[in-house]
């Protein structure tokens, strides 16, 4: 998709010159606690600094549906001229529905290969869309041009995204014995259609896993918009 | 008109513009989206009659007007035909002079989604330019201050483009090599807009927040002027839209954006009116008009932003232009958002220089003005502020009706509004 292959090319001429850097570090505890079945992934940039707002999800074909998790209706909002939330995680297959929580029209596209649509979304009246295919769908808005959003969709029912402290809680409700793929994505990547993956031989439920990522992340500059801005 | 004596025909009309976003959504579907606005003001009056009382004050409200008024009423309305086109429409309600209810935009916009960084757009109809960073919100009306600046006040009596225009825009985070700079290049070509100027050389700058309606009619203050042979063609009141010599007129400008933190929009303007020609039925001439605009928007924080514009023209009418005028005006505006406070103040200046040697018809004037809001934001819905102002006009023609030609005026405004 244009787009995305146009935030690829941008990101690598900012990473020229810095050297591909750093190891995957993974570090595996084994934790007392078995309060809460879930794995705790601390992910880290490359100077070890926790990374929020990245979405790790888990794929594997010995790894069951949660089917509570499959049907469960997601929505991305706007809010305040913003995508809310900023980054959707829904796995594969799932309805999101788009709530416009703002009392003016919102016409809100995307041109990803995964589900390219639009919309022009009215307050108090959603519509709503099956993404059927895995991959990033970036959103944008027609009106506001500034508003920015991701769906990422995942063959999987196994996700979490990142808090500020760096670390995702991806619930699993058993321990694994087959090697299962660790998946991360961040919006400031590269390529935004290429996550980071390791495969990891066991994951035990309550397990800890320290995910340092390979690449310097994108940061995005800080943006002023504010209602009036849409006067251009 | 109080709101104790408002009348059928006002009440009429204000139950029209409320009633409207009731009845469309049914009609049309889920493609329409309205906006609007009812404003209440009290602000204390000059001590002439307003100008288009045939008054010597350059305010709305003039003598004996200090009470509380319904202010303005406006519904703004987009109706989305497809995925690119969309019809626009802003309707007003002003009570000064005679209850005026008409559009002050109506026209058809075609902005397709683009995949690329460049986006082509359209306006077709009746409409602004968008030279002014100071009126954003619904209706063309300013978030800042309640009385716009002397400038915009202009372009809201005398300046609308009937016609097209078409812009490029070219957004900065899709380029190849992605920059956070943004562009739109707009031109547009018009017919109409060939009075504009003749209030500004009759009356001087203005200070307030009435904008014209399509095909109004604003009536001038006679002076000794209009009693003279060569101005016996001209009506005492100026039809700004109306087409009179049948040439185009036309307009380039420039956007540029910087992380939507900096802004600057350059226009140049030129109706390519054509003097020498009059319509004697409206005694209305055709102006050549043409002038520059520079405004710039910086958000030194997400709460405190400035706003300054310039302007800077010529105006002229008559075979051998006997009218012929340079204009200038600019102003700085400061304002604060502080939770659900906004302060704004604004200063500025203004003057009209008389070139031509018709000394029988002075058009020379001056002024300034300092104006002080406080914006309320109690709701979203209900919202309330008060202004002051200081303002002070000089304007030569004055002395034809044995009035002082300088105007110092200090003037209160209390305003209360529901949007929708």
């Amino acid at each position: 998709m244009q787009r995305q292959q146009q935030v690829k090319k941008r990101i690598k001429q900012g990473r020229r010159g810095r050297g591909l850097s750093t190891a995957v570090l993974i570090g595996l505890f084994t934790t007392l606690s078995m309060a809460a079945k879930a794995v705790t992934v601390n992910v880290t940039d490359e100077r070890g600094e926790p990374v929020s707002g990245a979405v790790v999800w888990f794929e594997g074909s010995h790894l069951s549906k949660d089917t509570q998790i499959s049907q469960q209706l997601y929505k991305m909002g706007q809010r305040d001229r913003a995508f809310t939330p900023h980054i959707l995680v829904v796995p594969k297959g799932a309805q999101v529905s788009f709530p416009n929580y703002d009392s003016i029209l919102h016409h809100v596209y995307s041109f990803s290969a995964a589900q390219p649509f639009e919309f022009k979304l009215y307050r108090d009246s959603p519509q709503s869309l099956t993404f059927a295919n895995t991959g990033v769908v970036e959103l944008g808005c027609n009106i506001h041009d500034w508003m920015l959003g991701y769906i990422l969709v995942v063959d999987s029912t196994h996700f979490a995204i990142t808090d500020n402290k760096g670390i995702a809680q991806v619930n699993l409700a058993k321990s694994l014995s087959q090697s299962t793929t660790v998946n991360i994505w961040h919006e400031g990547f590269a390529n935004l259609d290429q996550p980071e993956t390791i495969k990891v031989a066991k994951l035990g439920t309550n397990q800890t896993l320290t995910y340092q990522l390979n690449q310097s992340l994108f940061k995005a500059k800080e943006d002023f918009s504010d209602e009036f801005d849409d006067y251009e | 008109m109080s709101l104790t004596t408002m009348n059928r025909y006002q009440f009429l009309s204000l139950c029209l513009l409320s009633s409207l976003p009731l009845v469309t959504p049914s009609v049309c579907g889920q493609s329409t989206q309205h906006k609007g606005q009812i404003q209440v003001s009290w602000q204390s009056a000059s001590e002439y009659a307003s100008w288009y009382e045939r008054g010597a004050s350059v305010n709305r409200f003039g003598q004996g007007d200090n009470r509380l008024n319904l202010s303005r009423a406006v519904l703004e309305s987009r109706f989305d035909v497809s995925s690119s086109w969309s019809a626009h429409s802003v309707v007003q309600y002003v009570p000064d002079p005679d209850n005026k209810v008409g559009f002050t935009e109506l026209y058809a916009q075609y902005k397709p989604l683009s995949k690329g960084a460049y986006q082509p757009q359209l306006r077709v109809g009746g409409f602004y330019p968008k030279m002014s960073l100071e009126n954003p919100d619904v209706g063309w009306s300013s978030p800042y201050n309640y009385n716009f600046s002397a400038l915009n006040t202009w372009l809201g009596e005398e300046l609308r483009i009937f016609g097209i225009e078409a812009s490029l825009k070219r957004s900065g985070k899709r380029l190849k090599q992605p920059s956070a700079h943004n562009w739109q290049w707009f031109a547009g070509i018009y017919k109409g807009n060939d009075p504009t100027g003749a209030v500004l050389s009759w009356r001087g700058f203005s200070s307030h927040d009435r904008q014209s309606v399509f095909n109004e009619s604003l009536k001038l203050r006679p002076t000794a002027g209009f009693m003279s042979p060569q101005l016996s063609g001209q009506a005492w009141q100026i039809e700004p839209f109306t087409e009179i010599d049948g040439r185009f007129g036309y307009y380039v400008g420039a956007h540029w954006s910087y992380q939507n933190r900096h802004s600057l929009r350059a226009y140049w303007y030129d109706n390519n009116g054509d003097p020498a020609i009059v319509n004697y039925d409206t005694g209305q001439y055709a102006w050549d008009t043409k002038f520059w605009s520079l405004a710039y928007k910086y958000k030194i924080t997400r709460q405190t932003h400035l706003i300054a514009q310039a302007m800077s023209g010529n105006t002229a009418m008559g075979k051998a232009r006997g009218v012929d005028n340079d204009f200038d005006s600019q102003f700085v505006l400061l304002t604060h958002r502080w939770k659900k406070f906004r302060l704004s103040g604004r200063i500025e200046q203004f003057q009209v220089k008389d070139l031509d040697h018709w000394t029988f018809d002075p058009n020379a004037s001056d002024g300034g003005a300092i104006t002080a809001t406080l914006k309320w934001r109690i709701t979203d819905k209900w919202r309330a502020g008060a202004e002051f102002q200081y303002l002070e006009t000089k304007v030569a023609n004055r002395a034809d009706n044995n009035l002082p030609t300088r105007q110092i005026e200090q003037l209160w405004r209390l305003s209360g509004e529901y949007r929708f």
